[in-house]
């Protein structure tokens, strides 16, 4: 496992997305030649890499189903393509792995084909929040991955854990965290309305949001570095430079175990959870095989190994897996998450941005 | 008194000895031209004097003080460049007036000693102009009136018509000439225009691979060159081979030159006579007897090549002179002894 | 030589593909930004056609204005720095030998192959607390404890600084070496020292280039979006990171556009005022 994933490949956010991803985009890896195939669109890098050794080539064995990956960019960027696409009747890939934000919107527009959960046995093995579904009940994305971000500190400034997300705004800690500089990927706002005002829904109202954001103001102070890049948090983190933030549980598990001193908290307020699902796009002709696709990536042997392999966060409940205790707080916690308000990236985005980057760059 | 002498300045470029031991004293409002082939070392040897290069060694001594130490900008010197150097931001008054205001002159001062000087170059009134609105002798004036700004104790110039035309070269050597003149000051034109240096010097330096092969007069320099090398340099000449027996018998071509004596006694020399001094004379009449190959007639003068034993004489004559020669004709050839030099070999 | 105006189509040929790269290459992305900026931005989705004003009405606050005054000031202190480091740099270069001027020409090139990721993590390690050049002084006794000096201002200026000197150098050393070299000389014979010379002749002879190199410089600067997020806080994000975000991150491509067709305007605003300025300097 760790041969893997100590090569530090930027995960979930690409730096320079454009640049790189456009290079990747044009390299699918065909596993095999078979009758059956499917194009298969994850995040390119560490992902990618992951499924494509420890994964797919299992599943193609059994099913007989050939696996071509393609590397698809963060962001938006790979929806607008899916979307283009689409319209042209085209389907770059046929499943992808997609972020919850972008479900919504893809939603909004019908870019997804509608699955049958009857097709697919391990259905019940999902948490409920793993199935995406259109307003009127149709199943339009099925967990594939998720993740943790919770709070970090380096050990060797902070000999004591931190217990609360409130460490944020403790004065001590004036400028000296690092927290992710985007609304829409830090999750910051739906922290402080679960820490201080009871629970998300209170992002609810404007006034809400208000409280919300005023609140989060206080924490400004204490903040050393609004990081976009992984890498670039990670590495201050372990040095000691900027001792706490917010970041990946698993990452920082694994830079633990190489003898960093670093440490990841789930807070008594839960860490924050998210996800990428598998959604179809409504162009594709392979629905049958994505059908097959998502009832092997739902099996609890799979997620068992992607736990185990990939270090992802099994999207099935837990007891279903096979994974052991030190395995499963490797990769998640039983405490009650944070599951940030995609809806409020959707239908308010401009707002929260708008709003955010005043708060930070103002 | 002396106004500028060089001891035994050498210049090296690694291995290359550009500037080979040279000294030369020049009195004060000599005018000099620093004369030879490119590649000489005259360049190179100017600019040691106005210390744009470091000598290797030697010193340069201006009025009895060793200057060679000296940074460029503390000698007070004027110096015009082969590109002229004009600075092309600034207009003609600014540019003659820039070693003054550089020296803190007052406005007044400078624009007085501007008039003054652009009357002397004989361009009044063009203070305000732009330098690239200029024709080129206009801007030769002005790279000279910028020199002189400052009265300068020596005034040097490196190649400073070579870029105008034949016409206006000729009338600009005269002019610099009269103005040196006028004003006394000790002057080193660089140059490789051997009419150049005639017209304007008052000692003429040849050089030759780094070494000063003559420093005269200009009509010693063509009169009595030094060696075989000068000789050709200056003017054109004849140079025909010579020997002598055992009892001192001087022949050349295969006769007997009875007025021509060797020098220090050697057996081999060469003999340079100008061609305006070679007679030619009917056939059987002259010491030497040849065959005219063919005649250039310019008008004002008419060059004849004459073959003397596979040796081929140039003699150059007025029309009224000789006007009936013609190529294939039998001639003698006279050198007067007095106007032959014999230069070692 | 004479100039005949073309007479025939045939005669505009040679205009043919140069015309075409400029469409090809400019008019076109450039046009389509355009287009985009007054698209209709639809939240949680994508754009549609339209002509509305919105996206420029967003951009008109005090908050971006803030933000695009920022970009430009850092944009113009990176240029005047660059220029006036690199010229008597370049200068210097110039009169070395062919040798030394060969490995310096090298190395600056060799520093424009690093990307600005490179540029922006090497910086952000050298101003570091933990790794950063204060531990070289307080070894050497100059310090009492090692600081991080970034993030902050001075750090983003000094990693666009570094980007844009070989930029600034190479575009300087060209006009640098064929500047005659008598015109300094001539200045020196005329009684002025090495340094008085160089201002007093070799600036001003070189002044379009000098003012050609501000404004490639402060194009340059301008567009610059991983340094100010790497090195800086905040208050130091260029434009161009917020517009970034808005392309990459928020897929509001029709702001994003607004807020590019602006810095664009705003730079050919800067580069025409620049010009301007220089045109009356010279006519004085």
């Amino acid at each position: 496992m760790k041969k893997f994933l100590t090569t530090n490949v930027s995960r979930r956010t690409v730096l320079a997305g454009t640049a790189m991803t456009a290079g990747m985009l044009a390299m699918p890896s065909i596993l095999r030649a078979q009758d059956r195939s499917i194009k298969v669109g994850v995040y390119g890098g560490y992902f990618k890499e992951s499924f494509d050794t420890h994964i797919f080539p299992a599943f193609t064995e059994e099913t007989g189903i050939a696996v071509e990956s393609i590397a698809e960019p963060t962001g938006e960027a790979w929806l607008v393509q899916l979307e283009q696409a689409a319209r042209a009747n085209q389907a770059p890939a046929d499943l992808s792995m997609m972020a919850q934000v972008a479900m919504l919107k893809g939603q909004a527009s019908e870019l997804w084909q509608p699955l049958d959960l009857a097709k697919i046995s391990n259905a019940d093995n999902l948490l409920d929040r793993s199935v995406n579904k259109y307003p009127d009940g149709r199943v339009c994305g099925i967990g594939a991955v998720a993740w943790y971000i919770t709070l970090v500190t380096n050990t060797d400034v902070y000999p004591e854990a931190p217990t609360s997300w409130q460490a944020l705004w403790d004065p001590a800690n004036a400028d000296r965290l690092g927290l992710l500089a985007l609304v829409s990927n830090s999750f910051l706002l739906e922290v402080t309305a679960k820490t201080f005002f009871g629970g998300t829904d209170h992002l609810s109202t404007d006034e809400g949001l208000e409280e919300v954001f005023q609140k989060l103001a206080e924490v400004k102070p204490n903040v050393r570095l609004w990081y976009r890049d992984e890498a670039q948090f990670e590495q201050a983190l372990k040095s000691g430079e900027i001792p706490m933030g917010q970041y990946y549980h698993d990452v920082t598990g694994l830079a633990a175990a190489d003898g960093n001193p670093v440490r990841s908290t789930f807070p008594e307020e839960g860490g924050i959870l998210d996800s990428g699902s598998w959604a179809l796009s409504r162009a594709s002709q392979k629905a049958e095989e994505a059908h097959v696709f998502i009832d092997y990536m739902t099996r609890a042997e799979t997620q068992t190994l992607m736990s185990q392999k990939v270090g992802t966060a099994p999207t099935i409940k837990r007891e279903l897996t096979q994974l052991t205790d030190e395995e499963f707080a490797a990769v998640s916690s039983d405490i009650d998450p944070i599951i940030p308000r995609y809806d409020l990236y959707q239908t308010r985005d401009d707002f929260l941005n708008q709003k955010w980057t005043e708060l930070i760059a103002g | 008194m002396t106004g500028l002498a060089l001891k035994a300045i050498t210049k090296k470029f690694g291995d290359f000895k550009a500037v080979d031991h040279v000294s030369l004293d020049v009195p004060q409002g000599t005018f000099v031209c620093l004369l030879g082939p490119s590649g000489c070392g005259k360049t190179t040897l100017l600019r040691m004097i106005a210390g744009l290069e470091e000598p290797s060694s030697g010193q340069v001594v201006v009025d009895g003080r060793d200057i060679t130490a000296t940074p460029t900008h503390k000698r007070d010197f004027g110096m015009v460049f082969q590109s002229l150097a004009l600075f092309p931001h600034l207009n003609v008054g600014d540019n003659i007036a820039y070693p003054l205001r550089i020296r803190g002159a007052s406005k007044a001062e400078q624009s007085g000693r501007v008039d003054e000087l652009l009357k002397l170059i004989h361009l009044p009134d063009f203070a305000k102009r732009p330098v690239a609105k200029l024709s080129g002798g206009q801007r030769q004036r002005v790279a000279i009136a910028r020199a002189l700004a400052i009265s300068p104790r020596l005034f040097l110039l490196d190649e400073p018509l070579s870029a105008l035309d034949a016409k206006l070269r000729e009338a600009m050597q005269v002019e610099l000439r009269q103005l040196q003149q006028q004003l006394g000051i000790t002057t080193i034109v660089v140059t490789h225009d051997q009419r150049e240096a005639m017209t304007m010097a008052d000692l003429v330096v040849v050089m030759g691979e780094g070494r000063i092969r003559q420093a005269a007069p200009p009509v010693e320099i063509y009169r009595r060159p030094a060696d075989s090398f000068v000789a050709g340099f200056i003017g054109s000449t004849n140079l025909i081979a010579v020997e002598s027996d055992s009892i001192g018998r001087v022949t050349a071509l295969g006769t007997a030159l009875p007025d021509v004596a060797m020098v220090d006694g050697a057996r081999m020399a060469t003999l340079s006579v100008r061609p305006e001094d070679v007679q030619i004379t009917a056939p059987g009449e002259g010491v030497l007897a040849g065959t005219v190959t063919f005649v250039r007639d310019l008008g004002g003068t008419i060059e004849t090549f004459v073959d003397v034993s596979g040796t081929t004489i140039v003699a150059v004559t007025t029309p009224r002179d000789r006007s009936d020669l013609a190529a294939g004709q039998k001639v003698g050839v006279r050198i007067p002894a007095q106007s032959a030099v014999v230069l070692k070999s | 030589m004479r100039r005949e105006a073309p007479k025939s189509v045939a005669d505009y040929a040679p205009l043919v593909f140069p015309g075409f790269m400029l469409v090809a290459f400019f008019v076109v992305p450039f046009g389509t930004m355009v287009a985009v900026s007054f698209f209709q931005r639809q939240q949680g989705g994508f754009y549609t056609p339209a002509f509305i004003f919105d996206n420029y009405e967003r951009f008109l606050s005090a908050f971006f204005g803030g933000v695009l005054g920022f970009s430009i000031m850092l944009a113009v202190v990176v240029a005047l720095v660059c220029v006036a480091i690199g010229f008597p740099f370049t200068w210097l270069i110039s009169k070395a030998s062919r040798r030394v001027q060969v490995v310096w020409l090298v190395a600056l090139l060799s520093v424009l192959s690093l990307s600005e990721v490179i540029i922006g993590f090497a910086w952000s390690t050298l101003f570091s607390r933990t790794a950063g050049i204060t531990n070289l002084l307080v070894w050497a006794g100059l310090m009492a404890e090692p600081r991080a000096l970034f993030p902050g201002f001075g750090a983003v200026l000094t990693a666009m600084v570094y980007q844009a000197l070989p930029y600034t150098v190479l575009i300087l050393y060209p006009a640098i070496v064929r500047l005659d070299p008598t015109l300094t000389e001539a200045a020196r014979t005329l009684g002025a020292s090495p340094i008085r010379a160089f201002f007093n002749v070799v600036v001003p002879g070189l002044r379009n280039t000098i003012v050609a190199t501000l404004i490639m410089v402060f194009v340059f600067a301008l567009g610059a979006y991983l340094l100010p997020q790497i090195l800086g806080r905040p208050q130091h994000w260029t434009l161009s990171v917020l517009i970034t975000d808005q392309a990459i991150y928020q897929s509001n491509m029709p702001f994003a556009a607004a807020m590019a067709v602006f810095l664009v305007l705003m730079s050919l605003a800067m580069v025409g005022l620049t010009l301007l300025v220089g045109r009356k300097g010279e006519a004085a």
